[in-house]
């Protein structure tokens, strides 16, 4: 009898589940345009560990909508169907068909999680629905086969090296760099980027050194910089190895430059002590919002609308993947197709919060919004805000 | 200091962290002929009590009031009592139930120690220290230790304020002093004769009045103290510590202890050494050398294992057929 009851009550509790989730899914439906509507896939983890980014990508995305629906440049209706992926494969999966067996769709954006996007993107290719990844950042995602279904206005991690390098080499005028990565994808990914940008220059580096993930002595290897005359260490790994590197820098007087991408931008960087972690240089993706007319417009929009979510590293980017989309929209006029909009967005070059955005031959967004982090006092300074930008403080090595 | 002065210190700095446990697997296959596997984790434990405990202290406002080195005799004495009670405790529950069973029991079974004191230390450290510095705080600028499952810091307690090169002199000859005292200890006490003595036989041992049982223990209460040393020794040459460190400190403390000759403390310092300089000389010569070192520290220890199995100073063993 127990048993009996149990099983009608779950069968009650999916079916509302299922009721409610549908009624989600058609949310922000409207009744403008002459009834014509047009509809876009939106993916991103709602519930679940990720769900404060998720979430508040979401809303920014609904935001960018809502405002185009509402500014009257559409002759149709746009329509979201928004899926919370979960974080979950499999999840993200059904998420997807959802959206590519609904007729109207016309394109898609989604993912926080790479490991999401890698199963899904599938499912669009297949059912020929362009798909924009806003938030998931595995440089794989993005590749000869997946093109031109698939395309990401997100930074990869490797792409982050193009700023840095900028800065370091140009800017700051660095010649020496040493190069220390660690020996997965990840630290190798990174050091065969920073040395292509040292290539660009017609530079190369004064020594090259891998460790092993989970490595804790450097002292060897900083034998090696010194000797090698380094004026700049470049750090291709992430905070737990980089953090003691920079320790170690300061034990053994090394008197280089410590920088590294946005692994490192962690609060576990900090905590080593505050001389030691003194001018680590780290670029962080995005942009400092408030920097921009744009940016600021943004947050004031989003604050406004009352979102229980606060702006999280990555809504940026969702808003963005959303200003792509609905440009990309008006390319193609009145008759919009999944075609037609693939070749807009693969083809196109978009103005929006972050900047332009343009694609490259595998549709991996060229446009690599970032910034500098560097620490000062024990804490992390946006660099334009620090001592060390007005020129009050130097780094090391010059 | 030269360059080749710079790798030198090095070496022999890293040398020491692994010959101190290192000398833990003896002391432990001496007595019992088992392999502990969790002198890792252990010396990892005590390094973190020493920052827990120096959380604690520091809150409630002792540690102002008295000169550093009696702070870092009172941290010492509180990681050692520490260690010497999870020395204990590992012998209590993953060695004693296993004495009739064959060797590879308790070798499982303090590996399988070893994940659970590594995973407490990454759930529980956290909470359960700043709750108790909750508790005691007088001081106005009480200290916390941060989330669990992160790098700790390692309060600066040898040489504050001072050089490195200060802080790593003074390392290198607390761990001569160690060496000097349990070479004394083992030569020159009754206890530690009586540790040699079964090491060498049990049963003889046994029958010529050695009690065996308490001397077991007692070797697990040094061997903790002495792994509370090295965890402080080693915290404070690293400055930050992982919870998780202890695996790859314990296979290559165990590697040296391999190498020297499992039941020599004297082939533990060699074996230790000798793994310090084949790394730290891997690294610091050949250009491009640092993804090789662990390799080649391994491989030194396997070619040990193939053409000198007992060691660098270890006795040949005949087996009676």
């Amino acid at each position: 009898m127990m048993k009996k009851i149990t099983a009608i009550a779950l069968t009650v509790f999916m079916v509302t589940g299922l009721l409610l989730t549908g009624c989600g899914g058609s949310g922000g439906s409207g009744d403008g345009g002459g009834g014509k509507t047009v509809k876009l896939g939106f993916l991103s983890p709602i519930t679940g560990a990720n769900a404060a980014e998720g979430a508040a990508a979401r809303n920014a995305f609904k935001l960018a909508i809502d405002q185009a629906n509402e500014s009257g440049d559409f002759d149709y209706t746009i329509e979201v169907i928004e899926i919370d992926d979960k974080s979950d494969p499999s999840t993200g999966v059904a998420g997807a068909q959802k959206i590519v067996s609904d007729p109207d769709v016309v394109a898609a954006t989604g993912h926080w999680n790479s490991g999401v996007a890698e199963a899904t993107i599938p499912v669009f290719k297949e059912a020929e629905i362009p798909m924009l990844i806003w938030g998931a950042i595995a440089s794989d995602l993005t590749s000869k086969d997946n093109y031109p279904w698939i395309t990401r206005s997100a930074p990869t991690d490797v792409q982050e090296n193009v700023p840095l390098a900028k800065a370091v080499l140009d800017d700051m005028g660095y010649k020496k760099i040493f190069i220390i990565s660690d020996t997965t994808s990840y630290g190798a990914g990174n050091s065969k980027a920073f040395k292509a940008e040292l290539e660009s220059r017609g530079m190369k580096e004064v020594g090259f050194e891998e460790v092993q993930e989970g490595t804790v002595d450097f002292h060897a290897i900083l034998t090696k910089v010194k000797s090698s005359g380094a004026d700049c260490v470049y750090w291709g790994g992430v905070v737990t190895e980089g953090s003691l590197l920079k320790n170690q820098m300061y034990e053994d007087k090394v008197d280089a430059l410590f920088c590294g991408i946005s692994g490192n931008y962690s609060e576990d960087f900090l905590k080593i002590s505050p001389e030691a972690s003194e001018g680590a240089l780290v670029v962080k993706p995005g942009i400092v919002l408030e920097s921009t007319d744009a940016g600021k417009k943004f947050i004031e929009d989003y604050e406004a609308a009352g979102f229980s979510e606060p702006i999280g590293a990555y809504t940026p980017y969702a808003y963005t993947a959303a200003e792509i989309l609905l440009q990309a929209l008006k390319e193609c006029g009145d008759d919009v197709t999944p075609e037609k909009m693939r070749d807009a967005i693969k083809d196109g070059s978009f103005d929006g919060i972050m900047g332009t955005t343009t694609f490259d031959d595998i549709g991996q967004t060229e446009l690599v919004a970032a910034y500098l982090n560097v620490v000062q006092d024990g804490k992390w300074t946006v660099y334009d805000d620090s001592e060390y930008a007005d020129g009050t403080r130097t780094f090391p090595g010059k | 200091m030269g360059r080749f002065g710079n790798l030198l210190l090095s070496a022999i700095l890293c040398g020491c962290t692994y010959t101190l446990v290192a000398i833990g697997y003896c002391l432990f296959f001496g007595v019992l002929d088992v392999v502990v596997f969790c002198c890792g984790d252990i010396a990892i434990f005590g390094a973190f009590s020493i920052i827990g405990a120096f959380t604690i202290i520091w809150s409630a406002g002792i540690f102002q009031a008295v000169p550093a080195i009696v702070a870092v005799l009172i941290l010492l004495v509180v990681a050692s009592i520490l260690c010497a009670a999870l020395g204990l405790i590992t012998y209590r529950v993953s060695v004693k139930p296993f004495e009739k069973s064959s060797a590879l029991m308790p070798l499982l079974s303090t590996i399988a120690l070893g994940v659970v004191i590594k995973e407490v230390l990454g759930l529980i450290f956290q909470p359960v220290v700043n709750n108790i510095a909750k508790g005691v705080v007088r001081v106005d600028d009480p200290k916390t230790v941060v989330g669990g499952r992160n790098p700790q810091s390692m309060p600066q307690l040898i040489a504050a304020g001072g050089s490195t090169l200060t802080r790593n002199l003074i390392i290198i000859i607390v761990v001569a002093l160690i060496l000097l005292a349990l070479f004394f200890f083992l030569n020159k006490t009754k206890l530690g004769l009586s540790m040699q003595a079964i090491s060498q036989n049990k049963e003889l041992a046994l029958m010529t009045g050695v009690n065996v049982k308490s001397c077991i223990r007692w070797t697990f209460i040094i061997g903790g103290v002495l792994l509370a040393i090295g965890g402080f020794l080693l915290g404070n040459y690293q400055t930050i510590l992982r919870f998780d460190g202890g695996t790859m400190y314990g296979t290559k403390g165990f590697a040296a202890a391999v190498v020297g000759g499992l039941k020599s403390t004297w082939g533990a310092v060699i074996g230790g050494m000798l793994l310090g300089f084949v790394e730290v000389f891997t690294a610091g010569l050949i250009p491009g050398g640092t993804k090789f070192q662990n390799v080649i520290a391994f491989i030194v220890v396997i070619i040990f294992i193939v053409f000198k199995p007992e060691g660098i100073i270890g006795e040949k063993v005949a087996e009676k057929v």
